[in-house]
C-alpha cells in the first residue's frame, strides 16, 4: 500500500477525496438530519459521522476536515437551507482529529488491529472535542442558547454520545472493509 | 438529477439574486462576526433588522421557503421556552420566587437576544443559499484568491451529492433483490433506520472511486501548475462594491464596540 504520508495534503487525491468525502456525508445526513433526538435542541441522530472520522484516518487530517466541515454545510443547506458556522467547525474536527493517527501510528499499523483500535479510540476523542466545540460555542457567542447547562444536558452529551458510539464502532468497520477492498483491487489505501 | 435542483435554490431577478456572490460571501462573513460580537438586545436588534432587510430584498417565493420557516421558527419556539426555563430555574436572586423569577426584564433578555441571534444567522445564510445558484461558489472562492484546485473541492461535492443519493437507492434495492427486508414499512423511523446497512458499502466504493475520479483528472490538465482561468468571470457592480463596504463597516462597528466595551468606556 502507498506511504500516504508523503502524500501532499493538497494533491490531486486529497483535492478529490475532499470532494466525495463531502458529498457523501452530505448525502447520507440529508436523510439522518430527519432523525431528530428527542429532549435534545435539533440535535440528529447520524450513524453517518464515520464518514469524516474514516477518510481523515485513510487520508489525513486536513480531507477529514474539509469532509466534515463542508459536508454538514452542505446537508444543512439541502434539509433546510442555511448552515450553522459553528456546528460545521465542530463537524470538521470528527474528521480532523482521526487524522492525527498519522502522526500517532506508522503508516504500516494504520490497517492492522492496532490501528483499528486507535481508530475506535480517536473517534470517541474527535466526538466529544468536536461536539464540545460546537455545543459550548453555541453558549460562548449566545447562539441559541442562554446557559451552559443547556449547552451541556441537551447539545454536548446528546451529540457526543452518539457520535462516539456510532463512530468507535462505525469507523473502525469502515476501515478495515475499505483495506480488504483497496487490497482486492490492488489501490493504494 | 442537477445540484442546482437539489440545493434550494430558487431562480429569481431580485436585486439579492443579481449580487455578486462574493458580495454575499462577506456579508454573511461579517454578520457572523458581528453577530458573534453583539452582546446586548440594543447590538443585536440592528442586525436582525439587516438580516431580514437581506431575506425580503430576494423576493423569494413563500411556496419555496415555507418549509425552512417552519424548520426555523419550531426551533426558535423550542429554543425559546428552553432558554426561559432553565433561566428562571437556575439563575435569579436568592430567596426570589420562581413567579418573580420568569416576569423579571432580566431573564427575559438573557432568554430573547440569543433567540434573535439564531434568527438573525438563519434568515442571512438561507438568503445566501436561495439566491445563489450552486456552480457559483466555486468560482467565487477561486475569484477571491482561494486557489483553484481548493475551490474545485466545492464544485465536485456539488457535482457528486446527487450521484451518492441516487447510489444509496440503488444499492438499497440491489440488497432487497438479494433478500435484505429493511423493517418499517410506512414508519419514517424505520425506514430511516434502513439506511445504516449502506453506509459501509456506499462509501467504500466511493473512496475506491477517488483514484480512478484523480486519475481522470490529471489526464485532463488538472493540477498543472500554470495559472488556471475560471469560465464564470465575475465583475462586481456598484450596488455589490456597496454591499462590502456597508459589510465591512458593520464589521468594523461590532469590533470597535467590543474594544470600547473591554475597556470598560462604554
Amino acid at each position: 500500500m502507498a506511504d500516504v504520508s508523503e502524500r501532499r495534503a493538497f494533491s490531486t487525491v486529497n483535492l478529490v477525496a475532499m470532494g466525495i468525502g463531502t458529498a457523501l456525508y452530505a448525502a447520507f445526513n440529508v436523510f439522518f438530519n430527519l432523525f431528530q433526538l428527542p429532549g435534545t435542541q435539533l440535535v440528529a441522530l447520524r450513524p453517518s459521522v464515520c464518514i469524516p472520522m474514516f477518510f481523515g484516518y485513510v487520508f489525513g487530517p486536513v480531507v477529514g476536515f474539509v469532509a466534515g466541515f463542508l459536508g454538514n454545510a452542505i446537508s444543512d443547506a439541502i434539509s433546510w437551507g442555511g448552515f450553522w458556522w459553528n456546528w460545521d467547525v465542530g463537524n470538521g474536527l470528527l474528521g480532523l482529529i482521526p487524522g492525527l493517527a498519522f502522526y500517532l501510528i506508522p503508516r504500516e499499523e494504520i490497517f492492522r488491529r492496532r490501528g483499528y483500535v486507535i481508530c475506535a479510540i480517536l473517534a470517541v476523542v474527535a466526538s466529544v472535542v468536536g461536539m464540545g466545540f460546537s455545543a459550548y460555542t453555541d453558549y460562548i457567542f449566545g447562539y441559541g442558547v442562554s446557559t451552559v447547562e443547556e449547552a451541556t444536558y441537551a447539545l454536548f452529551i446528546p451529540a457526543a454520545l452518539t457520535d462516539a458510539i456510532n463512530g468507535a464502532i462505525l469507523a473502525p468497520i469502515l476501515v478495515a472493509a475499505y483495506s480488504a477492498a483497496a487490497r482486492g483491487r490492488a489501490r493504494g489505501a | 438529477m442537477p445540484a442546482a435542483r437539489f440545493i434550494r435554490y430558487v431562480e429569481g431577478n431580485s436585486p439579492v439574486h443579481r449580487l455578486d456572490p462574493r458580495a454575499k460571501l462577506t456579508f454573511i462573513f461579517f454578520l457572523i462576526l458581528s453577530l458573534t460580537l453583539a452582546s446586548s438586545l440594543i447590538q443585536v436588534l440592528p442586525l436582525l433588522i439587516v438580516s431580514l432587510l437581506f431575506y425580503f430584498s430576494a423576493r423569494l417565493p413563500w411556496e419555496k421557503t415555507r418549509g425552512t420557516w417552519a424548520f426555523i421558527l419550531a426551533a426558535l419556539i423550542v429554543l425559546s421556552a428552553m432558554n426561559y426555563l432553565t433561566v428562571a430555574a437556575l439563575y435569579g436572586g436568592e430567596g426570589e420566587s420562581l413567579a418573580s423569577r420568569l416576569t423579571s426584564p432580566e431573564t427575559v433578555l438573557r432568554a430573547v437576544i440569543p433567540v434573535i441571534k439564531l434568527l438573525s444567522l438563519a434568515a442571512a445564510t438561507a438568503t445566501l443559499v436561495f439566491t445563489t445558484p450552486p456552480n457559483m461558489y466555486a468560482p467565487a472562492l477561486g475569484q477571491m484568491g482561494l486557489s483553484y484546485g481548493k475551490a474545485y473541492v466545492i464544485q465536485l461535492a456539488l457535482r457528486y451529492v446527487p450521484e451518492f443519493v441516487a447510489e444509496l437507492r440503488k444499492t438499497l434495492e440491489a440488497q432487497m433483490a438479494r433478500g435484505f427486508r429493511p423493517r418499517g414499512g410506512k414508519n419514517p423511523i424505520s425506514r430511516l433506520l434502513a439506511i445504516v446497512p449502506l453506509v459501509v458499502p456506499v462509501t467504500v466504493s466511493a473512496a475506491l472511486s477517488i483514484y480512478d475520479i484523480a486519475d481522470a483528472m490529471e489526464l485532463r490538465g488538472f493540477g498543472g501548475e500554470e495559472c488556471h482561468t475560471w469560465y464564470r468571470k465575475l465583475r462586481m457592480s456598484k450596488l455589490d462594491k456597496a454591499l462590502v463596504a456597508g459589510s465591512v463597516a458593520l464589521g468594523a462597528t461590532y469590533v470597535a464596540l467590543q474594544v470600547l466595551e473591554t475597556l470598560n468606556l462604554i
